[in-house]
């Protein structure tokens, strides 16, 4: 008897094993006949209203599973590592759009099922035909007018030794050395090893007055930075924060421009509830809906319908309200350089 | 007669220790052959892995920045294991000379705080010594200091960071160690007429030596390999080896590099249990 309960309990404990490995097969394969019942998306925490996901819920009468990343790379290792399996829409960049499309990893998405798409702005959809852009990003400079020793005009500005310790700062290769590059005079998406080496020796500098990476809008409101270099949502939640006592200013650029990026969803290759994907898609560009988010997420948006219909704090907020929106330039895919990149990133944060 | 042993000496042994077997193969073993084998593979553009046989990962790591990286990642693992052993030894000899009902209250106490997450408990570091939080505001209104003090993201935080995450990894097995040390001893020892600090030094140090050795090791290899720590309290501009290889898996999607790190940490790990069995055996050392 003791034996059998032994030879059960084992066999328990390695049914355990495998429990994890089932995947689910429920769904509906293809769903031409049967509309899907289920929606997996893969995206940003804190980047999406749960009212209006509950809407789109109650309206398709499906289940909206959300999962988050927490690097814009894990996006990537979920596309590329057949992302179709698991999700049906997976949130990405602009600058992956070009190898992702050339990779053959994205759907193509037919909008005619999208109707609500001519709501955006066209001029800044790349890879039109295989994503749909859900928010965007300006990376800028706001400083603490109040406590900021030195007035911002451009990014050399921000290697003045008076800044040391001063600045809160976004991380990674990608968002740091397209600055240094502008500010010494080069292509922001430079493949020329010598004038990424160069832009190192800036960014040595730019890193010495730098007191933290991360966290940006937190260290701007506690006091602990009177600079950062961040995004305009962020530097929107700080201002409103303050309120009030809002000190906070964009820095006012006269020739630099900043880096401007995409949120956008993607359909990876295999997805299995494509027909609800577009629904959802149809759904998140619909203007009401999308001024709706804006109210929770006050990002930049290249919805323009959905910009006229949102709140007057929507519009009227300070961390959007700068003149050179139109000198923007984009992240592009560096091919291999980006081991370069890479290489002196890595530098720069070792310290020599 | 074979089938008498097999059911006598093989299954009873093979039901203890199957389960765990199978485990230990499927979530430490295959995981780690799996990133002996990626480290020799190469990156693809896209970060993907390319199943090329290659050194290249091992190469880079000739590279000087990794060295320093090493090297500083060893020193900041000392110096806390040096100061958590410091800390927790006269802790856990505290908690040991307690009576048992006090001293599983005590012991109750180091534990209590791991109920929460090690992020909270990191950001709660962060609000607390922040320009505008708690510790600076009664500096600032008790008149110690005149401006706030910038405690946040500095070495010194990042210090006591690590050491409050690790303390319980060092105080545990040395309280299991000294707790098990016999009275009798230390009682002939005084009536030889031995000071406290002969006794001490004599007798409970090195019979408690086990005990301070897995500390070591509790303490420094995890040390070795923290990532959140540096990245939180030290504002990512700190990077030690564990940063590096969370980087090559996640935002500079190097594999193969990130890999090849984590082979050396086990590498170096291993070093470490060698040099341990070297000086006591391995059986000594202390479990709870």
């Amino acid at each position: 008897m003791k034996k059998l309960i032994s030879m059960l309990l084992i066999s328990v404990l390695i049914m355990g094993l495998f429990t994890g490995c089932g995947s689910s097969t429920d769904s509906a394969k293809g769903g031409n006949a049967e509309p899907s019942t289920e929606l997996n998306i893969y995206m940003w925490q804190q980047y999406i209203s749960d009212d209006l996901i509950v809407e789109f819920e109650k309206d398709n009468n499906a289940k909206v599973n959300l999962s988050y990343m927490s690097d814009n790379a894990d996006a990537i290792t979920k596309l590329t590592a057949g992302g179709g399996q698991e999700y049906d829409l997976i949130m990405t960049c602009d600058a992956y759009m070009e190898s992702l499309v050339e990779g053959g990893y994205v759907e193509k998405i037919n909008f005619e099922n999208i109707p609500n798409a001519k709501n955006i702005n066209e001029s800044y959809w790349t890879a039109k035909e295989y994503c749909v852009p859900y928010l965007m990003n300006y990376i800028y400079i706001v400083y603490n007018k109040d406590t900021s020793p030195v007035e911002i005009k451009s990014y050399n500005d921000l290697i003045n030794p008076a800044l040391k310790g001063q600045i809160a700062s976004i991380d990674g290769a990608r968002n740091l050395f397209p600055i240094a590059l502008v500010a010494l005079g080069y292509d922001p998406n430079s493949i020329n090893e010598n004038e990424i080496a160069e832009a190192y020796e800036w960014l040595v500098k730019y890193n010495d007055n730098v007191v933290a990476y991360g966290n940006a809008e937190q260290n701007l409101t506690n006091g602990t930075a009177s600079v950062a270099f961040t995004y305009d949502g962020n530097a929107s939640w700080a201002m409103s924060e303050l309120g009030d006592k809002n000190n906070l200013v964009i820095a006012d650029f006269e020739k630099d421009p900043v880096q401007l990026g995409f949120d956008l969803y993607v359909v990876p290759k295999g997805a299995r509830h494509v027909d609800l994907a577009e629904k959802f898609l149809n759904y998140i560009t619909d203007p009401e809906v999308m001024a709706a988010n804006l109210v929770e997420y006050p990002y930049s948006c290249p919805n323009d319908a959905a910009v006229e219909a949102a709140s007057d704090d929507y519009k009227n907020d300070p961390a959007r309200d700068f003149a050179y929106k139109e000198n923007v330039f984009f992240q592009k895919d560096v091919g291999n350089v980006i081991t370069i990149y890479n290489d002196y990133y890595q530098k720069l944060k070792v310290g020599e | 007669m074979q089938k008498n042993t097999f059911k006598r000496k093989t299954l009873p042994s093979l039901a203890m220790a199957g389960p765990v077997s199978l485990w230990m193969i499927l979530f430490v073993t295959l995981p780690m052959l799996y990133i002996i084998y990626i480290s020799f593979m190469s990156r693809g553009v896209f970060g993907d892995v390319v199943y090329k046989f290659s050194l290249e990962s091992y190469e880079t790591l000739l590279d000087s920045t990794y060295f320093k990286v090493i090297l500083k990642s060893i020193k900041a693992a000392f110096v806390t294991t040096v100061l958590c052993i410091l800390i927790g030894y006269p802790f856990a000899y505290y908690i040991a000379k307690k009576p048992k009902e006090v001293a599983s209250k005590l012991i109750m106490l180091i534990m209590i705080p791991f109920w929460t997450n090690s992020l909270m408990r990191l950001n709660s570091w962060l609000l607390l010594f922040q320009t505008s939080g708690p510790v600076n505001n009664f500096l600032l209104s008790t008149g110690f200091i005149d401006t706030p003090m910038s405690f946040v993201y500095t070495d010194g935080l990042v210090m006591v960071g690590m050491i409050t995450n690790m303390l319980p990894f060092a105080v545990l097995p040395m309280y299991s160690s000294i707790e098990k040390l016999s009275r009798s001893l230390l009682e002939a020892s005084a009536d030889l007429g031995a000071s406290g600090r002969t006794t001490f030094f004599n007798i409970t140090l090195p019979l408690t030596f086990p005990g301070i050795f897995s500390s070591i090791i509790l303490v420094f290899i995890p040390s070795l390999g923290i990532y959140t720590v540096t990245d939180m309290l030290g504002g990512g501009k700190v990077l030690y080896i564990g940063n590096i290889i969370k980087n090559q898996f996640g935002s500079i999607r190097n594999w193969p590099l990130g890999a090849a790190l984590s082979v050396l940490l086990i590498v170096i790990t291993g070093l470490l249990i060698y040099i341990y069995t070297r000086f006591a055996k391995i059986e000594d050392m202390e479990v709870l």
